[in-house]
C-alpha cells in the first residue's frame, strides 16, 4: 500500500446510499471499530509486577475516559442511554476479569495486552453459549470494554477527539459509543462501509445536518485518514483522491447555496409558514428523536414537531422507561413545541427491541410484531405511554400518532384504551391535558382504506420511509435491493395523493413526515400533490423553505400531474430532472435532481 | 452465614441496568455475596457484573442468594430489597 501513498493516487468512486443531503470536500478521519491485532511477549520474571503496575495503571486510564464518555453521551444521547455505560464501567473494574489478567500475567509470564485478549476471548465463548438473547450480546459489551483497556495499554488517548475543521468521519460503522466520543458535532460528512436509511449513522447525520453517504462496502479499508475525499450526498457518491477537476467541480457546487451543507444560519431565523410565489402556505415542522435535536427546532425556525419518535427513549435493547421517565420527556417536548404542538408517535419498534421478555426472533420483522400490534399486545405498554402522554399534555400542544395502522380495528382498540386510562388519569386526580389521535398512514390497506380511517382519526400522518418500503415490498435496510427504493414510483406518488385526498375530504389534517418531505426536490412534488404540512429533520427546513417559496404551486401541481401520468419510476425522474431544471434552474442545480440511472 | 431464596420479578430480567445496580448495591458491604440459581447450573459472586449477566437469569428465575461476613444481616436486607422493588421498573 505505500506505492499507492508515493505516487499520485487515482480518482475512485464508490457509489453508496445518501441517508442525509448536501456535498463536502473534506480529509478523511478514520474512525475504526473493528479489533486491535495483539501480540504475545514472554516477560523476564523480574518485569512481571511492572507489567501489572502497568495494566492497574491503564485501567485507571480507562476508567477515566469512561467517565468522560459517559458524561458527554449523556447530554448528547439523554441518560437513559448513558447507562450502558455504567456497565461498562463496571465490567472495568470485575474482579473476576481483573483477577483472571493479573493471573494470566504472573502464571504465563506474558505481556498485559495478551493477557488481557486471552482472559476477554474466554469470557466471550462462555457468552457465546447463553441461549438468551439479550444476555448473549452483552458480548459486544466485553468488546467494547477490551478494546478500551488495549487503547488504554498502547499509552492511550482514543484515537478520535479533536476534529480538524474539514473531517470527514471514515468507518466501517458507527457505533454509539464511538459517537459518544467523537467531537461529532465538528464533522463535516460521514461516509460508512454498513448501513441503511434508518441506521445510527443515517440517524445522527441528518440530526446534524451533514451530509453522510452509507453503503460503501470497502471505502474504510481504502481510505487513510489524511487523505482527500468528496462526500455527495445529493447522488450518493464518494469519491476518494479526487482529481483537482473534480474538486474545482465540487467546489463550484458547494458554493451554491441550494446544496451547502449545513445551511448558513444568521440571526433572523424565519418562522411561520412558507409561502409560494402565488400565495399557497406549507407549515414547516421539525421530526425529533435526540435530545441533541432540541436546540434546531427554534433555530430554523421549525413550526412545532410533526413527528416525535418516542422509541428513542427506549435504550438499545434496555428496559421499557416508567411512566414518570416518559412523563418528563413529553413534557420537555411539549414545552419546547409549545402551541405549535408536538405529534408523539407511540413507540415504533417490534419486539425484538425489548430483548428476552418477548424476543423470539421473527423471520420478517418489518411485516411482524411492531409498532401499534406490539403496543396493543403488550397493553401495558401503550397504558403507560398514554397516561404519560395525557398527563404531559397539561403542560403544553400534545397529539398521539399511532404507528403501521392497517385497519380501523387498531385505531378504535387504541382509541379505547387511551380513553380509559384519561378516565382513571381524572379519578385519580391528576391534571391531563387534551390530546387528539392521529393514524400514521404508511401501509398499502391504510392507504386504500384512508377514506374510512379518516372518519375516526383527527389527523393523518404520512410516513413516506415506511410507505415506499411497505408499497414496493423493498427492505429499506437492505443494500442490495437500494435500486428498487423509488420515493418518485408512481404508485407511491399516487397513494401520497390518495391520502391526502382523503384528508381534506374529512377535514382533518395530514403532515406528511418521511424523508421525502426534508428532500428539496421531492417537498416541491409533496406539495404539488396537495400536501400542505411537511415535517423533516430541523436543518432541512430552511433549505425546503427556500424551494417553496421559489416556486409557483400552481407550477408544482401541474408537474405533479404529469408525474402522477408516469409509467414507471425512471419516467417521473427524467420528467422532475427536465421540468425542474427548465421551470427553476436556480433552484435546483443538477446535482441536486435525482441521478439519471443509466449507465451505472 | 444468611442464606434467602429471591425472585426475578422485573420484566427483564436481571440484564445490563438491573446487574449493574445490584453490583453497585453489593460492593457497598464487606461480607461475601453469592447467587445460585435453583438449578445449579451457575452460580455468581454479587459483585462482579460479568458473573452476574452469566447467570442469565430471566423473569421467574429463582436465586439462592448468601452472604457471609460482618455486615452479612445488612448486605442480604439491601440485596432482598432491590429483587423485591423489581430493580425500580416495576411499572413496565
Amino acid at each position: 500500500m505505500s506505492r499507492r501513498r508515493n505516487t499520485q493516487s487515482r480518482e475512485e468512486r464508490w457509489r453508496g446510499r445518501a441517508v442525509s443531503e448536501g456535498v463536502v470536500v473534506g480529509r478523511v478521519l478514520r474512525v475504526f471499530s473493528g479489533a486491535r491485532q495483539v501480540y504475545r511477549a514472554t516477560l523476564d520474571e523480574a518485569d512481571i509486577e511492572r507489567e501489572t503496575r502497568r495494566f492497574r495503571a491503564a485501567i485507571r486510564l480507562a476508567r477515566r475516559q469512561l467517565l468522560a464518555v459517559k458524561a458527554r453521551a449523556e447530554k448528547k444521547l439523554g441518560a437513559e442511554h448513558a447507562y450502558i455505560f455504567d456497565a461498562h464501567l463496571l465490567m472495568l473494574e470485575d474482579r473476576k476479569l481483573l483477577g483472571d489478567v493479573e493471573t494470566f500475567i504472573r502464571e504465563e509470564r506474558c505481556n498485559a495486552e495478551w493477557a488481557v485478549k486471552v482472559a476477554a476471548d474466554r469470557l466471550l465463548a462462555v457468552y457465546e453459549e447463553i441461549k438468551d438473547d439479550y444476555l448473549r450480546e452483552r458480548g459486544s459489551d466485553i468488546e467494547d470494554v477490551t478494546q478500551r483497556i488495549l487503547v488504554a495499554l498502547g499509552g492511550g488517548r482514543p484515537h478520535l477527539r479533536q476534529l480538524t475543521e474539514d473531517a470527514v468521519i471514515v468507518a466501517e460503522d458507527l457505533l454509539p459509543s464511538a459517537v459518544a466520543e467523537l467531537d461529532i458535532e465538528h464533522a463535516r460528512a460521514i461516509a460508512t462501509d454498513a448501513g441503511g436509511w434508518t441506521s445510527h449513522t443515517a440517524i445522527i447525520a441528518r440530526g446534524l445536518g451533514i451530509p453522510a453517504v452509507v453503503g460503501l462496502r470497502d471505502l474504510h479499508r481504502r481510505a487513510r485518514t489524511g487523505d482527500r475525499i468528496v462526500v455527495d450526498a445529493q447522488q450518493g457518491v464518494v469519491i476518494l483522491h479526487p482529481s483537482q477537476a473534480t474538486v474545482e467541480q465540487y467546489k463550484s457546487i458547494t458554493s451554491s447555496e441550494a446544496v451547502t451543507a449545513p445551511f448558513p444560519v444568521g440571526q433572523g431565523v424565519r418562522v411561520g409558514p412558507a409561502r409560494t410565489l402565488d400565495g399557497k402556505e406549507i407549515t414547516l415542522r421539525a421530526n425529533v428523536e435526540l435530545p441533541a435535536e432540541y436546540e434546531d427546532v427554534r433555530r430554523f425556525g421549525a413550526h412545532g414537531i410533526g413527528l416525535y419518535r418516542s422509541e428513542f427513549l427506549l435504550s438499545h435493547r434496555g428496559a421499557m422507561p416508567s411512566e414518570e421517565e416518559q412523563l418528563k420527556a413529553y413534557e420537555e417536548v411539549a414545552e419546547l413545541a409549545g402551541e405549535d404542538g408536538a405529534n408523539i408517535r407511540l413507540f415504533d419498534l417490534g419486539g425484538e427491541k425489548f430483548g428476552a421478555a418477548t424476543g423470539d426472533g421473527e423471520r420478517n420483522p418489518a411485516l411482524g410484531l411492531r409498532a401499534i400490534r406490539f403496543s396493543l399486545r403488550q397493553e401495558d405498554v401503550l397504558r403507560t405511554q398514554a397516561r404519560a402522554i395525557l398527563r404531559a399534555a397539561a403542560r403544553g400542544r400534545l397529539d398521539i400518532v399511532l404507528p403501521m395502522i392497517s385497519d380501523l380495528t387498531d385505531v378504535r382498540r387504541a382509541r379505547r384504551i387511551i380513553n380509559e386510562e384519561r378516565a382513571r388519569l381524572e379519578q385519580e386526580g391528576k391534571t391531563v391535558g387534551p390530546v387528539g389521535i392521529g393514524a400514521m398512514i404508511e401501509v398499502p390497506s391504510a392507504v386504500m382504506s384512508a377514506d374510512k380511517v379518516a372518519r375516526e382519526v383527527d389527523f393523518f400522518s404520512l410516513g413516506t420511509n415506511d410507505l415506499v418500503q411497505y408499497l414496493l415490498a423493498v427492505d429499506r435496510a437492505n443494500e442490495e435491493v437500494a435500486d428498487w427504493f423509488r420515493s418518485l414510483h408512481p404508485a407511491v406518488l399516487q397513494s401520497i395523493e390518495r391520502t391526502l385526498d382523503a384528508a381534506r375530504k374529512a377535514f382533518i389534517p395530514a403532515v406528511v413526515c418521511g424523508e421525502m418531505a426534508g428532500t428539496p426536490a421531492y417537498a416541491v412534488i409533496l406539495v404539488g400533490l396537495g400536501a400542505t404540512q411537511l415535517s423533516m429533520a430541523a436543518a432541512s427546513i430552511p433549505r425546503v423553505r427556500r424551494v417553496v417559496e421559489g416556486i409557483k404551486f400552481a407550477d408544482a401541481q401541474q408537474i405533479a400531474r404529469e408525474c402522477l401520468e408516469c409509467e414507471a419510476a425512471d419516467d417521473v425522474e427524467e420528467m422532475v430532472r427536465v421540468r425542474f431544471a427548465e421551470l427553476w434552474p436556480h433552484l435546483f442545480p443538477p446535482k441536486s435532481l435525482p441521478a439519471p440511472r443509466v449507465g451505472e | 452465614m444468611v442464606e434467602r431464596w429471591v425472585t426475578i420479578t422485573n420484566r427483564l430480567g436481571l440484564h445490563a441496568r438491573a446487574a449493574a445496580l445490584l453490583v453497585r448495591t453489593a460492593s457497598a458491604y464487606q461480607s461475601a455475596l453469592r447467587l445460585e440459581r435453583e438449578d445449579r447450573t451457575a452460580s455468581a459472586d454479587a459483585k462482579s457484573i460479568l458473573s452476574v449477566l452469566m447467570l442469565s437469569a430471566a423473569r421467574g428465575t429463582k436465586l439462592l442468594a448468601t452472604a457471609e461476613g460482618a455486615d452479612e444481616a445488612e448486605a442480604m436486607a439491601a440485596l432482598c430489597g432491590l429483587f423485591a422493588s423489581g430493580f425500580g421498573e416495576k411499572e413496565s
